[in-house]
């Protein structure tokens, strides 16, 4: 039941997401490319962190390891 | 007629209020979506140093937030206050996005902002991590309503002029909200914003990595910042260029004054890159110039042109003359709005209305119009040049600064070494003025290339103030400017205060390890208690 819910859910969103798509993109395109934008830089930075978590434990398991590389 | 010193004083006035202003909503618009990813990291990661960054920030975010809105509220009153001509004469339109931009501002994200703050203990991570993203979303709505308001100003869409209540009306509110100048302003603007925050979070965070505080929420701050700074730099200028070519369609007079461009050229034009133009003479001294270079930014092609100041006085001469005869047949309307032939030259000449009004500042009487000074007022059509064009540069140098400090900002993160670049550190620190000072620059380009009309070729800036007397004006405005400077004091005392601290004083010391809390000696227990309890 839960699953299905979520489902539902995200089915929604995903019917908002399109029509605001081609609602935006008929009639305000660059207000499209700040919602599509926006979430892109938002992501990538939240990523860039993460991959700085990995670099950091990589690098703590090398130096544990004796053999350092440079990243 | 209103006094010349008065309207001038008056655009001082509100350019203060405004500069003050911005100096604080471009942080908010970003730093708030650069909550929402550090939010991000700690609800999907589960790292207890994402939450210290997002409380770290947010606390930042706060103090700017509290004296955003306390110099935007008076900027609103301003229009009622000290342009009441230009609230009566546009206020059908202008109002509506404004009343919205207050619901935004003042509901919706003064809301939110409530329980993003004070909620991290009584909301679940999910419900907080929505709060925030509702933030920020409500924080650039709110921008985008101003913006719409401030677009209609520049190129006028989805009005008409009603001769028979002498005001402008609402004719299409999608021509509006979805005019070009409205949507290229306001992503520019909005990204703008994120730059501003991005070049502050990883100046601070440089700040602490150089005095090896709080390293590992520094390092992980400039990581996020320098990504989200070099994107939102990329899309900043590409999205000015997009502006800009709005500009060349919607307000040639204000590309001319940005490009120093007197004379009307063949293509392929050359770009100004550096003159020091004389509005008197109507020419450049100095000028270092680039073949080719000119055609290509604003027409995007090689055989394109735009119309120099020449070109456009003498447009704007048949225009004034094309109007003079709408503002004669709206004062016989003013008196008879049933007058047929009155309507009927109205709506002959209703184009170039507002070039009419702009000859009356130096003809009062229509009937009697000279051909001087019908060049006069052409004349007044061209914005200070000087001043929009040094704006402009200075904008885009900054942005071009930001964009040389965010590619080198990846390069050093990426590689997990930024903490060892003392030189770049310092450089970080000192980088922090600038995008506040090229959001400065790019208001000044937008607001002062706009005059001599405070709605773009329908109202001029002369007729649109209140009938202040020059001593009111003199005294409010000395009000205003020490208020904010007020405001700015405490604002810098907070951040440094605040940036000093660090979380340390708050949370985990943004050292990402758990910190042993400290031992806490057994309380005296007060007999009367242990009564109770044995008793209970």
């Amino acid at each position: 039941m839960k699953t299905f819910l979520y489902f539902l859910l995200f089915m929604f969103l995903a019917v908002v997401v399109i029509l605001l798509a081609v609602l935006l993109g008929d009639q305000g395109a660059w207000y499209f490319a700040w919602l599509v934008g926006t979430a892109m830089i938002v992501l990538i930075s939240a990523a860039s962190a993460a991959l700085l978590d990995t670099q950091e434990e990589h690098a703590a398991g090398q130096v544990a390891g004796g053999a350092r590389k440079p990243l | 007629m209103i006094d010349g010193t008065v309207v001038d004083l008056s655009r001082i006035q509100f350019a203060s209020t405004v500069l003050y202003h911005f100096l604080f909503v471009p942080l908010t618009l970003g730093l708030s979506f650069l909550l929402a990813a550090m939010e991000t990291v700690y609800v999907t990661t589960g790292k207890p140093i994402y939450k210290e960054m997002a409380q770290f920030w947010g606390k930042l975010f706060m103090i700017n937030f509290a004296l955003g809105v306390a110099t935007g509220l008076t900027m609103e009153f301003q229009f009622g206050t000290n342009w009441s001509f230009y609230s009566s004469f546009v206020g059908d339109i202008f109002g509506a996005p404004l009343a919205i931009e207050g619901l935004m501002a003042f509901f919706m994200e003064s809301t939110f902002v409530g329980l993003m703050i004070f909620g991290w203990e009584r909301l679940s991570k999910g419900q907080h991590l929505a709060v925030t993203w509702l933030v920020a979303l409500a924080s650039n709505l709110s921008a985008l309503w101003i913006l719409v308001a401030n677009s209609f100003m520049q190129d006028p869409k989805g009005a008409v002029f009603d001769p028979t209540t002498l005001r402008m009306q609402l004719s299409s509110f999608q021509q509006l909200i979805f005019s070009p100048d409205a949507q290229s302003k306001f992503v520019h603007t909005s990204i703008a914003g994120y730059v501003t925050a991005a070049v502050f979070v990883a100046g601070i965070s440089a700040f602490y990595m150089l005095k090896k505080r709080h390293m590992e929420l520094a390092k992980r701050s400039f990581r996020m910042a320098a990504l989200y700074g070099v994107m939102a730099t990329i899309g900043v200028i590409t999205l000015g260029d997009a502006l800009g070519f709005v500009a060349a369609q919607a307000q040639p007079t204000k590309l001319a004054a940005m490009e120093g461009l007197w004379k009307s050229e063949p293509a392929p034009m050359s770009f100004n890159l550096i003159a020091f133009p004389d509005q008197a003479k109507q020419e450049n001294a100095g000028a270092v110039r680039i073949p080719y270079l000119l055609s290509l930014l604003v027409t995007h092609s090689i055989d394109g042109t735009v119309a120099g100041v020449n070109t456009l006085e003498q447009e704007a001469t048949r225009k004034i003359e094309n109007g003079i005869p709408a503002v004669q047949a709206l004062r016989t309307l003013s008196k008879d709005p049933k007058d047929a032939a009155a309507l009927a030259q109205f709506n002959a000449h209703e184009k170039d209305l507002g070039y009419g009004f702009l000859v009356q500042r130096y003809a009062p009487d229509l009937n009697n119009v000279t051909p001087a000074q019908v060049q006069q007022a052409a004349r007044d059509t061209i914005p200070p040049v000087a001043w929009v064009f040094w704006s402009f540069r200075a904008m885009v140098g900054f942005g071009l600064l930001m964009l040389a400090f965010f590619v080198l900002a990846v390069l050093y993160t990426l590689r997990n070494k930024v903490q060892d670049k003392r030189w770049f550190l310092i450089a970080a620190v000192w980088m922090i003025p600038v995008p506040f000072l090229a959001n400065e620059c790019g208001w000044l380009v937008a607001e002062l290339g706009r005059q001599p009309w405070t709605v773009f070729g329908v109202l001029p800036t002369w007729m649109s103030a209140s009938t202040h007397s020059v001593g009111y004006m003199v005294f409010s405005l000395i009000g205003f400017v020490g208020l904010y400077s007020i405001f700015i004091a405490v604002e810098m005392v907070l951040m440094v205060r605040a940036i000093r601290q660090g979380p340390e004083a708050h949370h985990g010391g943004g050292d990402a390890r758990p910190r042993p809390r400290p031992a806490l000696a057994p309380r005296p227990v007060p007999a009367a208690a242990h009564d109770t309890n044995l008793e209970g």
